[in-house]
């Protein structure tokens, strides 16, 4: 039996499961209807060089879409995301998925540009994002989006006013800033390549001011329009009564550049407006690169929005109608579907069914609710259709209220700023005291004001720009641009050094120290087991434990047949009854097989599932929530490094105590709700510690917004996400630790940094306020100190993680 | 060497860079480099074949900007006073 690939998507399967067809002489083979479909619609339409283009990429099979198309027509919808502009013309932006190489991009461009009505498409091709625009009465997006799913790829609409569009912006204006201060950096550079050549072998004064005018001229866009942030975060800083980096940056860059005026309307001195230039430009393109990393977790955000619906199915006198959210009022009966999210709060009226809400609570067992059992918003109807009242209309609702309070504890954050800026704030004070110091005693001693203003100023800037104004920057820049290779983004640099600090790290247990998700651990298996029958039957449901069984199966057992069920019946939180030929299958839990008179032994702490044809027990499979590969181990080392680690859980005693003995976390808070796991951390705070809190559900988020580095796994939820300042793409929790380490690194290269030019600066600072610095020395000096400052930043990468045993 | 040949090297020179400086912000600023992905794939599939999807792609606006004008002369044509 040999393996080919699917002519539309390229992956291999055995032959005897692909459709084959002839055509001219070619055997074509396809996996699934799907990507037969696409491929004869392709040819058809005369884009089957799209498969000369795709190479050897293979693609997601094309499986057919949901049938929702009717939801893209909607009024609720429309306002939402659709965008009118001048023309009258219809806008929307919309995430591709399933787009795999530059091939998928050119295929859907070239559809839609053939589609009727459709006046403009682009396709990002790094982001996958689209914006279309279309002519509203000639064709609905229902269409449009039909057209993108009949090839095998699917799209749904985001908002990019959310997070994009700011994210672009300040990428763009920064962009903007560093070409001009690169510009004029580099045409100061051979300016003063002259000057210097100047100085050692004689100048004329004439030469002299044609230089020191074209230096002015170049250096004063970018100090005013390049420097502009930092005299805005100074003035922040002033307001709040905090000497940040940017005070000293924009207050060294402002003196040297009015010394370096006055040098060159006297004609007395050096100029020192390449200087000026440099520090503006290095700092830029420091905080740019911070404004990068925010834009690439802004970018893996949007792909998870937009899922929630904006209308839900009522039924009024038993007729059934789309009603979008905001118009939903109190006691209007809402129909839920299979797989369908809740958005509005309400009691059960009629039907039964189990309920995902991992989201709210963070445990992955699903709930059964009944008759005037109340349901949450954010939970998913899991198996059956359920008719409920509404309680809340939209705007209280679970969901929105816990948004409401993210909202307002992010609001209240300022505590980190501060943090994060003490060490730099404290040099700068003192420099620029011992400026003011200097020209008040210049100026008693000598009774000058110029020679005290020019000696004051000659302080300001030897000691500030290169060294001390890079110390900070340049080594969490080198820390973050580690981070970010390793999977760990930090959303911003100066969360390092805060994080250094940290002496407590909060975990929550689902999903952050466990997988969040249910494995088998235990097989008892029975001669006669089919592994295919049992796939067919747990591939009918959508529950955690069916999809447990499902990896189980296959990972351990080859050649899985597909197989079709008969008289397939899901008994809600139980399990599910199928007929396979004349057999009867049974899956599910003890008391679906006791209701059948099948004993068995359901003694254990485990999750159990009992398998059974024709009334016979055939396998028995114990789950559990398995924890996370290396937990054990990253949570023993982070408390080598003397951080102490708590657990967080909304679960109960008995399972968290379980959990937290296997890793070797001390202290447990279990049962908790949200709110609870909020208040826990600022008790912490009360008691003075610096805390981490890594989690992943909504229900983690207010915890985590209120803590004082956020960490999120990559695949938590978006609200969790989006209030994290340090998002784990990889999710190990050897991740956590590597980003303890790491901070700490660079919190020891920063205090190095700082450390040296504070050395450099009882040099050299003395010297200029005794009036000795002369222009060769400072030149010298600076730069070599801002070389030293970089080297020992660049040290940071020779960092090594693994522990050599 | 003059003064003024010094002033005119340095001013042309500088005249020249900030030229291209403008220019490159100017395509930063109507999103040039938005995709950066873009300048090495795109070029790729570049044929006489996505010429003409860009021809037709004009015409499409062309025609509904034609359209939109035709709609708003209808409109005119059939607008009376009230009397």
């Amino acid at each position: 039996m040999s393996d080919v690939a699917c002519t539309h998507c390229n992956l291999t399967f055995s032959e005897e499961i692909m459709i084959t067809e002839k055509e001219n002489d070619k055997t074509l083979s396809f996996c699934c209807k799907g990507c037969q479909g696409v491929y004869h619609l392709l040819n058809a339409e005369g884009l089957d060089t799209f498969y000369d283009k795709l190479g050897d990429t293979t693609l997601h099979p094309a499986v057919p879409q949901s049938d929702d198309l009717e939801k893209f027509d909607l009024e609720g919808f429309k306002n939402k995301y659709i965008h009118i502009n001048e023309d009258g013309l219809y806008e929307i932006n919309l995430i591709i998925e399933g787009i795999h190489c530059s091939a998928c991009v050119w295929l859907n461009e070239k559809v839609l540009h053939r589609t009727d009505g459709v006046i403009e498409t682009s396709i990002n091709y790094s982001t996958n994002k689209a914006k279309v625009i279309w002519d509203p009465s000639v064709v609905k997006l229902s269409h449009i989006i039909e057209t993108i799913r009949s090839i095998g790829y699917n799209a749904y609409p985001y908002d990019p006013k959310l997070q994009e569009e700011r994210a672009i912006k300040t990428r763009k204006t920064y962009y903007t800033r560093i070409l001009v201060a690169v510009f004029g950096s580099m045409n100061i550079m051979w300016l003063a390549v002259a000057h210097y050549a100047g100085y050692f072998s004689g100048i004329q004064q004439s030469f002299k001011d044609i230089l020191n005018v074209a230096e002015f001229i170049l250096a004063t866009p970018v100090l005013f329009y390049s420097g502009w942030i930092f005299f805005k975060g100074a003035y922040y800083g002033y307001k709040n009564n905090i000497v940040n980096m940017d005070t000293l940056v924009a207050s060294g860059a402002l003196s040297a550049y009015i010394y370096s005026i006055y040098a060159m309307i006297t004609q007395r001195g050096e100029v020192y407006f390449d200087s000026v230039v440099m520090i503006i430009t290095f700092v830029l393109v420091g905080k740019y690169l911070e404004v990068l990393s925010k834009k690439h977790a802004v970018d893996t955000l949007d792909g998870l929005m937009g899922s929630t619906p904006t209308e839900v199915t009522t039924l009024k006198e038993g007729v059934k109608s789309l009603v979008s959210i905001e118009n939903i009022i109190l006691n209007d009966v809402i129909e839920l579907k299979p797989g369908e999210k809740v958005v509005i709060d309400g009691e059960v009226t009629w039907g039964e069914g189990s309920f995902d809400e991992s989201s709210l609570t963070g445990e992955n067992e699903p709930i059964y609710k009944k008759q005037h059992d109340t349901i949450l918003s954010g939970s998913i109807c899991l198996d059956s259709v359920i008719h409920y009242k509404a309680t809340k209309d939209a705007s209280n609702s679970m969901l929105s209220s816990i948004v409401n309070l993210l909202e307002d504890s992010l609001t209240k954050k300022p505590r980190l700023e501060q943090l994060a800026n003490t060490i730099s704030g404290y040099f700068s004070t003192i420099i620029l005291i011992i400026a003011l110091l200097t020209f008040i005693g210049w100026y008693f001693w000598v009774d000058s004001f110029e020679q005290a203003l020019i000696v004051g100023i000659s302080v300001i800037v030897i000691a500030c720009p290169c060294a001390l104004g890079l110390a900070t920057p340049m080594a969490t820049l080198v820390g973050i641009s580690m981070a970010a290779k390793r999977g760990i983004l930090f959303k911003e640099a100066a969360l390092l050094e805060t994080m250094a600090k940290s002496d407590i790290l909060a975990l929550d247990k689902t999903g952050t120290i466990t997988e969040g998700k249910p494995s088998v651990v235990k097989a008892d298996i029975k001669e006669n087991f089919d592994p295919s029958m049992l796939y067919a039957l747990v591939n009918t449901s959508n529950h955690p434990i069916s999809k447990g069984i499902m990896a189980y199966l296959d990972a351990n057992y080859e050649n899985i047949e597909k197989l079709t069920l008969d008289n397939i019946k899901s008994i809600e939180a139980k399990g599910i009854h199928a007929r396979y030929k004349d057999k009867s299958l049974i899956g599910g839990n003890a008391k679906l097989l006791q209701a059948s008179n099948i004993s068995v032994n359901a003694k254990t702490e485990n999750t159990l599932f009992f398998f059974a044809i024709e009334d016979q027990l055939i396998a028995t499979f114990e789950l559990t929530d398995t924890i996370r590969k290396g937990a054990k181990e990253a949570i023993k080392n982070i408390q080598g490094l003397g951080v102490k680690v708590v657990m967080l859980t909304g679960d109960h005693e008995q399972s968290a105590n379980k959990v937290a003995s296997q890793v070797g976390i001390r202290e447990v808070h279990a049962k908790l709700l949200p709110q609870d796991k909020a208040a826990v951390i600022n008790r912490f705070h009360e008691e003075g510690h610096v805390v981490v809190m890594a989690g992943d559900g909504i229900n983690d988020t207010v915890a985590l917004a209120s803590s004082d580095i956020a960490i999120a796994m990559g695949n938590g939820s978006d609200v969790a996400i989006s209030v994290s300042d340090v998002v784990l793409l990889d999710e190990k929790p050897i991740s956590i630790y590597e980003s303890y380490k790491l901070s700490k690194r660079t919190y020891t290269a920063v205090k190095e940094n700082l450390g040296f030019s504070l050395l450099y600066n009882v040099v050299a600072v003395p010297l200029a306020v005794l009036g000795f610095v002369t222009p060769l020395v400072a030149a010298l000096s600076m730069s070599l100190s801002s070389l030293v400052v970089v080297g020992n930043s660049l040290r940071i990468k020779r960092l090594k993680f693994k522990n050599k045993e | 060497m003059s003064e003024s040949i010094v002033i005119l090297m340095i001013g042309i020179s500088t005249l020249l860079g900030a030229i291209g400086l403008i220019a490159l912000i100017w395509a930063v600023k109507t999103g040039q480099f938005d995709d950066q992905n873009k300048f090495t794939d795109a070029v790729r599939h570049d044929n006489e074949e996505d010429l003409k999807d860009a021809v037709m792609m004009h015409e499409k606006k062309k025609a509904y900007k034609e359209k939109m004008k035709q709609e708003r002369l209808e409109k005119e044509k059939n607008y009376r006073p009230a009397d």
